[in-house]
């Protein structure tokens, strides 16, 4: 298929040539034809039949220049337009390539802060779930509070259980006391009557 | 360069130029080659044009670690550091800069990063032990002693100036400016982190990123991502294999490690997708976000090819050795 391509394509070059220059060469052709067949008209004689048909023949030929005259001025305003309008979707393009790249940069950011915003979230995250490992702080504090009445409540029974110690102390001390005193005037007074007894025996011996 | 070579090639680090045209690359064999990437992202991009424009010898053993600065490209290997000038790579002229055998016996670098503010070179490696270096005296000031084991990867928080290093021992440290670390954490044993903990991988950390208040670690233990504020993993992200290198972007994360796949995360814990690259197995990745024309990912790993990414999610042509 390639080769036959290759070979073809220069025959279509001479076919485009040959229209184009055909073209041109028919337009140029059609006006030097004529002004070839104006200036014989003007200085032949003709029959006034042929003089006739030769310049309806010229006329032909004119008409046919103006229209091809009109065609290519057509052609020109139409290709005229089409410029205007290749000129106007083009900026157009540029335009919406500007806003695209705008665009692009502020998603850019966006995504920037919502990576940030990402990273925060996690990092939250994962601190709440240490945290939820740990007990809650109520429980904790009503756990002391409990544990402090306790405290409270045993020291004040070991207070009291030790004023009752030094009472019971005071009072057996007191009463050891009063019994090592009466022991002593009760020897005291024996020892009296001892001596009571010695003295009268001896008067008595006298 | 034979084909056996060429076969068992590793790049191990990767570096682009403060202009952003240029990547260079670091492989075992102590080489480092230079790539242009306008050459090669350009519309009429060739063959030639993946190949590197400068291919030269800068250490005895593996590069593994690049650093850029403004002006100089910092290469480290085995125990030396060697600075490179932009300037005179981009004109093909390989003549070292500066060399810093750095007379502390470092039996290998991991890591370097650049500390802006107070223009210090951080450096960890294999001695357990961090290095600050300033840049314009050369002089080391300050050691950060603290981990058991070596140190696989630093990383740094610039908003508080800390420093954060991963190591074979299994803790991530935060250092401040002092010498005493801020804190550290294991990341496997104890109830912190029981989740991540990968016994059967080891419990090595060899990546950390950072984004202000979160962290990334991950290797031997499963890649996670910590909240540093209440010093918590909020999400364990389920990868296979062992990941060597992960970066916050955007709102992704983008990981790369063992498997011929960089694997795109979200914060959430979930993995989004797994885009195949030719290695077998990533060491490095890379992201150039210095310049907006050639804005790329590029991925390195145990093959002399380095794939190259414009669009993050598939791969565009590979660069090679």
């Amino acid at each position: 298929m390639c080769f036959l391509n290759v070979i073809c394509v220069p025959d279509e070059v001479i076919r485009k040539r040959l229209l184009i220059d055909g073209d041109g060469a028919g337009d140029d052709r059609r006006i030097n034809v004529l002004m070839k067949s104006f200036t014989k008209w003007c200085h032949s004689n003709f029959s006034p039949e042929e003089g006739f048909s030769q310049y309806q023949r010229m006329l032909t030929t004119l008409a046919q220049c103006e229209f091809s005259m009109g065609k290519t001025l057509l052609v020109y305003d139409m290709n005229l337009k089409e410029m205007e309008n290749y000129e106007a979707i083009y900026a157009d393009i540029e335009r919406s390539i500007t806003s695209a790249h705008e665009k692009i940069a502020e998603c850019k950011k966006e995504i920037q802060r919502a990576k940030r915003i990402r990273k925060n979230r996690q990092e939250y995250d994962a601190l709440a779930r240490v945290i939820k490992q740990h007990p809650d702080r109520h429980e904790t504090l009503k756990q002391l509070e409990a544990l402090d009445k306790e405290l409270q409540q045993l020291s004040h029974i070991k207070e009291n259980v030790e004023d009752k110690l030094e009472l019971r102390k005071k009072q057996f001390h007191v009463l050891l006391t009063t019994i090592q005193e009466l022991q002593q005037t009760l020897e005291n007074d024996e020892k009296m009557e001892s001596d009571d007894t010695q003295e009268s025996s001896m008067e008595n011996g006298d | 360069m034979g084909p056996v070579e060429l076969l068992h090639m590793s790049v191990f680090s990767q570096s682009f130029s403060p202009c952003g045209r240029f990547l260079a690359a670091g492989n075992n064999y102590g080489e480092i080659a230079l790539f242009s990437l306008s050459a090669a992202l350009s519309p009429d991009a060739s063959e030639g044009s993946q190949k590197p424009i400068l291919n030269f010898t800068a250490h005895d053993g593996p590069v593994f670690s690049l650093l850029s600065t403004d002006t100089h490209l910092l290469s480290a290997g085995n125990g030396e550091i060697s600075a490179w000038s932009w300037a005179e790579l981009i004109k093909k002229v390989s003549q070292l800069f500066s060399k810093c055998m750095t007379s502390l016996e470092i039996p290998e670098i991991n890591a370097m990063i650049i500390n802006p503010k107070d223009n210090s070179l951080i450096v960890g490696g294999g001695d357990n032990n961090i290095h600050i270096m300033d840049m314009e005296t050369g002089i080391f000031k300050s050691v950060l002693k603290g981990h058991t084991d070596y140190i696989h990867c630093l990383c740094f928080k610039e908003r508080e100036e800390e420093i954060l290093s991963g190591g074979e021992d299994g803790a991530v440290r935060i250092w401040g400016h002092t010498e005493i670390p801020l804190s550290r954490f294991q990341t496997c044993s104890g109830m912190v982190g029981q989740e991540c903990a990968r016994p059967q991988f080891g419990k090595w950390i060899s990546c950390l990123a950072t984004d202000s208040d979160w962290m990334l670690c991950g290797g031997g233990p499963s890649l996670s991502l910590w909240h540093l504020r209440s010093m918590s993993p909020t999400s364990v992200f389920p990868l296979p294999g062992c990941q060597r290198e992960a970066v916050f972007h955007q709102d992704l994360i983008m990981s790369v490690g063992e498997g011929p796949y960089v694997s795109h995360c979200l914060h959430g814990g979930t993995v989004k997708a797994q885009i195949p690259c030719t290695p077998s197995s990533l060491n490095t990745l890379a992201l150039n976000l210095k310049n907006t024309e050639h804005r790329v990912m590029t991925v390195g790993g145990s093959s002399h090819q380095i794939d190259v990414f414009t669009n993050f999610s598939y791969r565009a042509f590979s660069l090679s050795f």
